[in-house]
């Protein structure tokens, strides 16, 4: 790891994008960030150097935006980023010719900034709930200044 | 049925020769690959083909290719089996005498393959029809065997005699019998009429056939054929003394016999043929016959055919062996005398194999097969099974001027030296040697049954083991410093090396036990030089192979001290209880030295200093271990234990009560224990702290504190946060005096965790507060914690756990809302809810079972209006699956929450149990699986464990309450019953189980309920809508469909059974129907009445009524028993 050192008082407003934390204490299902990518672990595993060497630990993360896969190794001891990943739920209200979505804050403004994915499928998975007259509510996850649409809902009438 | 004994006709010849050809065919192009399927399908049509018999005959007789005589040979097998019940007898007796008589004439053919496959034909009809042939049919087949056997016919018929033989006895041994679709009653009672009325003739027939060629191959020098005749004798010689001998009635009644020692380690093969055999095996001479005969053997390996691991040889040697493990009333009770002799004549025998021990390893080394010496190891096994120690090692006396343990000793030194000179992580030979001598040791040592004390060996066989150890010990602790150089990671973590050599070690300290007047000063002084070493070498000489080999030291002496004690308190072993006797001053004890040069060591972990340069995460994990396994033993010992054990051996009694006295009391009384203590838990303490990243570490910690239970160990509190830590921590309360002051400790303890969460959840910004990492981490360990304490909620504590867990039931919906897209929180929420409902419910009040069920019940419906509906949306199929398996883990958590409601009604500790006014569980428990079944898919059930918490669940829930389940609406019926019928074509059998159990319930209350009157499932059962059959009818067909036309387990048929009953009860029109459908489907008209009636007698027979009581049920069983027996057979084939 080159870059140990933390910057906090980062570009945003007062608010950190990544907080410090122990290699130990990521558990596989936590966030954490690699080669400056926000990642969900999906697998952690120690290692040591030598019978009576300190403890590593070997992280595999995906992004959680692009879907890529990462790796990185940290002693246990040292201290990694994580990420802060918020999510928000929105009611969706309609999808533009453009490719942006139109959707409903818990205040009841419109939000009108998120693009579709890019990734066709999941395009046809909103779209096609949305054509059906589906009464939708999106969840974006966002971390590290990006966001992105992680599920959908459907809380139509029963 | 057609006749196949007939006479062949012009027309038939023709046609046999067609369907001969076909099969060629069909096997050639089966060898060659091309179109392999379609071969497969005309061979496995021979045996359904109209002229079976006939043309396999055909075939057997004319076909030049040997694989299409086996594939005729297997048809005849199939047809059979399959329609034994219709042949007659005469077809049945003309069947296995043609194959009889068929390998007989053969007997020189050269395809072997096809010969054994006829006379295994032969052999599994023959047990087809054991009981229904008479004693005179049987004498008939018997005679041909016998007289083959005798030789008359030459050598080739004597071989396939002995062959046929060898089928049999595999076919009527219960673990290699083949099914063909039988109750084991029927395995049973061939079984015990084979072992009553043959075996023994069997064994004398080989014997005779053996004897019979013995002098001819003894003077010849070249390989002759009567050389494969006595191998295949002795194999089934060998075979006959594997069978397991049941009954063998006296030695049942003289259970206490000391020969009889099955109890002591079963695992161990015991030969116990009973009194009837004593002639046969012992008195006549047998064995004198067979070791003279291996002897000659041994002469011959230098010739042409004849080698150390020919067949013969073998067999001879694994015979020899056998005999080793002979034991039971077989021989006749004078003190054990015939069995001292029988022992020692093989012995001499096989110290030709073992002796000198330098000598033969030497020879091994160098190139000579091992496999005799891994006999004799094996035979001194075996002789140790069936003797004490003391007999053990008396037996080499009478020739040689040592014990047996001697010997024993000798040669396992030897052998661990060669492993000491080559270490390598293959398994060579000595490596095998090595695991087979220390079982020898072990069944030596291991305690008695019952009286717990160590078995005493004699004295010189205490020098014997001393000499041994000390052998172990310097080739431990070589491969320890050798196996730094290799680093291979991730097997070498302590609780994997740890189980790994869990049982070498716990022979190795067997061993040490036995002589420990001499190990434990050897120990103490092997600790003491690598602590020196390391000292003078601080900083200076690179300290790993010394590490490594304290490493080594420290899990020996672990086992050495103390036992391991699977949960109970494990008391200081009697080898050390009854041993130093001379030693009055306590801190002069050996053990006591021992233990403390351990414990000040690991004390200077306490310097930060040291603790960098000496003590590894891997060293301070044996450490740990080493503590925590003998603080269990020694810190706080019994006092009643170690009184009870004094009176109990009486010559000693007045010396040794000092010794012991002191060694146990030495930690208790003299204030030193609280010393210890005080150490240890520090050290505890500092490796929380100071090694936070190592997960092996904190689990040894946990095994730790778990032995401080009995403590206050309060001090502790502010020290770590794990589940097992909160676990262990809230267990510690029931050391404590009274329940109040447990009540009061708990509760001190986890206070500042329910503040924290009550104030977190009553912030207004909590919903952006709780997404910012470091909360989530705190919130995420709290729950683990909450989790650890719950679990541990036990009488005294449950009223403080309690409290907890009501007094942050708002903030737990409150972070179930905010953490719904966090998983990973939300299954630790779900999990220390589960945990904690489980360990309260059954105390619960009627007032505090209403409002936690009332909390559940918030909980699930919070839980599923967040996840119902839900899509995931993401690029990465992995995270995809991820979340596919957080929710089936949501779920399953779910299900336990359901279920642990569930018990309420079954174990109830609170004081108003009998007040009728109390929450109806069964109505919440099937609110509670409306909410849960939506999100149970057909997919999700595809997980087992959920499944199988799913279908515990359902049936539980059936069969206890079933009058709720027509309150369900109709959707959540349909999809419970959809999901029944999921289960009832599952692979698992336990899942068909407890399907057919809920089926059985839900059948046999709507028939009950419609026999009273009233209406039972209503319009559930007659089926609505789109459905025009109700759900019996549904059911009773695909019930029907699997007995009849599916595979299954036979283990099913009873539960399968109970649950048709009621069923065929509830829908009799429709029952009666398809019955008639199955009976008009039938072309062959033999058939359609045999189906007709075993129709009929399936509901009529054996009085059956129409009741659903015990008796009826039973009857039911027996009746689908033989119904299907009777016609599974052709409604599958046909």
């Amino acid at each position: 790891m080159s870059d140990e050192e933390h910057h906090f008082e980062s570009s945003d407003a007062g608010a950190s994008k990544t907080y410090p934390q122990q290699a130990g204490t990521i558990r596989k299902n936590g966030y954490i960030v690699i080669k400056n990518r926000p990642c969900k672990v999906v697998e952690v595993s120690t290692s040591k150097t030598g019978k009576h060497g300190h403890a590593k630990c070997h992280f595999v993360g995906i992004d959680i935006f692009t879907a890529k896969k990462l790796e990185d190794i940290v002693p246990s001891s040292h201290n990694c980023d994580v990420p802060h990943v918020n999510r928000t739920d929105y009611q969706l209200i309609d999808i533009s010719e453009d490719g942006f979505l139109s959707l409903l804050t818990e205040s009841g403004d419109t939000k009108d900034d998120l693009r579709l994915p890019t990734d066709e499928n999941l395009v046809k998975q909103i779209k096609d709930g949305f054509a059906e007259g589906k009464d939708l509510v999106v969840s974006v996850m966002s971390a590290m200044g990006e966001e992105q649409i992680c599920a959908l809902k459907d809380i139509g009438p029963k | 049925m057609q006749g196949f004994s007939d006479g062949i006709t012009g027309a038939d010849l023709a046609q046999l020769q067609s369907t001969m050809h076909t099969i060629e065919v069909a096997c050639t192009s089966i060898q060659m690959q091309i179109n392999p399927t379609a071969a497969e399908a005309t061979i496995l049509s021979l045996s359904q083909s109209p002229q079976r018999y006939k043309a396999c005959q055909f075939i057997l007789e004319n076909s030049q290719m040997a694989n299409a005589r086996f594939q005729a040979a297997a048809a005849i097998q199939d047809a059979a089996i399959r329609e034994w019940g219709f042949l007659s007898t005469e077809d049945r007796i003309s069947l296995i005498s043609f194959c009889l008589c068929f390998v007989m004439q053969r007997a020189s053919s050269p395809e072997g393959y096809v010969q054994a496959k006829v006379s295994s034909v032969a052999a599994q009809l023959m047990k087809r029809g054991w009981l229904d042939f008479t004693a005179a049919e049987k004498e008939m087949f018997f005679y041909q065997v016998n007289q083959a056997l005798l030789g008359a016919h030459g050598v080739d018929v004597q071989f396939i005699g002995v062959n046929f033989l060898e089928s049999l006895v595999s076919e009527f041994s219960p673990s290699t019998s083949s099914a063909m679709g039988l109750p084991r009653e029927f395995h049973e009672q061939c079984r015990t009429s084979l072992e009553l009325n043959y075996l023994k003739t069997f064994y004398r027939w080989a014997r005779d056939a053996a004897l019979s060629v013995t002098n001819k191959i003894i003077e010849s020098d070249a390989a002759i054929p009567e050389v494969k005749v006595c191998t295949a004798a002795l194999r089934l010689m060998l075979q006959i003394l594997n069978w397991e001998f049941r009954h063998d009635t006296n030695s049942m009644k003289a259970g206490i016999n000391v020969f009889s020692a099955g109890v002591r380690r079963p695992e161990c093969v015991l030969v116990q043929p009973g009194p009837a055999w004593c002639d046969v095996l012992i008195s006549s001479g047998h064995v004198g016959w067979l070791l003279s005969l291996y002897a000659a053997l041994r002469q011959k390996f230098c010739h042409e055919g004849y080698w150390l691991d020919c067949p013969i040889a073998v067999s001879a040697r694994k015979l020899i062996v056998q005999f080793c493990s002979l034991t039971g009333t077989i021989f006749p009770s004078d003190n054990g005398k015939m069995l001292e002799n029988h022992l020692l004549q093989l012995l001499s025998g096989i110290l030709q194999w073992i002796e000198p021990p330098d000598a033969v390893s030497k020879a091994i080394e160098e190139g000579k097969s091992e496999s005799e010496m891994h006999d004799g190891c094996r035979a001194l096994l075996s002789i140790a099974t069936v003797t004490t120690p003391f007999v053990f090692d008396q037996l080499l006396k009478a020739i040689r001027p040592f014990g047996t343990l001697t010997l024993l000793s000798t040669l396992m030194c030897e052998v661990v030296k060669v492993l000491m000179t080559n270490n390598t992580d293959e398994e060579t030979w000595s490596w095998e040697a090595r695991d087979i001598l220390l079982d020898t040791w072990t069944i030596l040592l291991v305690p008695l049954d019952g009286n717990g004390g160590d078995a005493f060996l004699p004295r010189e066989g205490k020098q014997a083991a001393a000499n041994l150890f000390a052998m172990i010990i310097e080739s431990e602790l070589k491969v320890a410093s050798a196996s730094v150089a290799n680093d291979d990671g991730d097997s070498d973590y302590l609780q994997a090396s740890i189980s790994a050599m869990d049982g070498r070690l716990i022979s190795y300290a067997l061993i040490a036990r036995g002589a420990i007047d001499v190990t434990i000063p050897l120990l103490t002084r092997l600790f003491s030089e690598r602590f020196e070493r390391l000292h003078q070498g601080r900083g200076i000489i690179d300290p790993t192979e010394t590490l490594e080999e304290l490493y080594s030291l420290l899990l020996i002496t672990g086992h050495v001290l103390a036992d391991e004690g699977d949960g109970e308190t494990p008391l200081v072993p009697s080898a050390i209880q009854t041993h130093f006797v001379d030693i009055i001053e306590a801190d002069k004890h050996p053990v006591v030295v021992l233990s403390g040069s351990i414990i000040r060591f690991a004390e200077q972990s306490m310097d930060p200093e040291v603790r960098a340069t000496v003590f590894s995460p891997r060293l301070m994990e044996a450490v740990i271990w080493f503590l925590a396994r003998w603080s269990h033993t020694y810190l706080m010992p019994f006092e009643e234990a170690a009184n009870c054990h004094l009176s109990h051996d009486y010559e000693h009694q007045h010396q040794s009560i000092h010794s012991r006295k002191s060694l146990l009391s030495f930690f208790g009384e003299h204030n030193q224990g609280k010393i210890v203590l005080n150490i240890i838990v520090h050290i505890s303490m500092m490796t929380l702290m100071s090694y936070p990243g190592e997960k092996d570490l904190q689990d040894s910690w946990h095994d730790l504190a778990n032995a401080f239970t009995n403590e206050k160990s309060l001090f502790l509190l502010s020290s770590a946060n794990q589940r097992s830590l909160a676990q262990t921590l809230v267990l510690s309360a029931s050391g404590l005096r009274n329940s109040e002051a447990s009540n009061q400790y708990v509760q001190g303890l986890m206070v500042h965790m329910t503040t924290y969460l009550v104030e977190l959840s009553n912030k207004k910004d909590l919903k952006s507060v709780a997404q910012q990492p470091d909360i989530i981490m705190s919130v995420s360990c709290l729950l683990e914690r909450l989790r650890g304490a719950a679990s541990a909620a036990g009488p005294r504590t449950q009223r403080a756990i309690y409290e907890i867990g009501i007094s942050i039931m708002n903030p737990v919906l409150l972070l179930l809302e905010v953490y719904k897209h966090e998983s990973a929180v939300i299954y630790l929420l779900l999990k220390f809810i589960v945990e904690w409902v489980d360990g309260q419910i059954s105390y619960l009040e009627a007032q505090e079972t209403a409002s936690v069920i009332d909390f559940c019940m918030r909980l699930l419906q919070l839980y599923s209006s967040h996840n119902i509906g839900k899509i995931s949306i993401s690029l990465s199929s992995t995270l995809i699956s991820e979340a596919k398996t957080e929710k089936y883990k949501d779920l399953r958590a779910l299900l336990q929450l359901l279920s642990s409601l569930c018990s309420k009604d079954l174990v109830d500790f609170s004081s108003d149990s009998d007040e009728v006014a109390g929450t109806n569980i069964a109505q919440v428990v099937f609110f509670g699986l409306h909410i849960v079944t939506p999100l149970i898919s057909l997919e999700l059930l595809k997980y087992p464990k959920l499944c199988h918490d799913y279908f515990f669940l359902l049936s539980h829930i059936l069969e206890v309450y079933p009058e709720t389940l027509p309150q369900l609406n109709s959707e959540a019926f349909a999809h419970i019953l959809g999901t029944l019928d999921f289960g009832l074509h599952h692979q698992d059998l336990e899942v068909v189980n407890m399907c057919l159990g809920a089926l059985k319930a839900l059948a046999s209350y709507h028939y009950r309920e419609t026999c009273a009157g009233k209406t039972g499932l209503g319009s559930h059962a007659a089926g609505q809508g789109n459905l025009p059959e109700g759900i019996f009818s549904q059911f009773l067909r695909s019930l029907l469909q699997l007995l009849l036309f599916e595979d299954y387990s036979p283990d099913l048929v009873s539960a399968a059974a109970d649950a048709l009953l009621p069923l065929i009860l509830c829908e009799q029109e429709l029952y009666q129907r398809l019955g008639n459908e199955l009976i008009e489907r039938q072309a062959n008209s033999t058939l359609k009445s045999r189906l007709a009636n075993a129709l009929h007698s399936l509901t009529s027979s054996n009085h059956l009524s129409s009741t659903l009581d015990r008796v009826n049920y039973q009857r039911f069983r027996k009746n689908l028993n033989s119904f299907l027996m009777e016609v599974r057979g052709f409604l599958r084939t046909m």
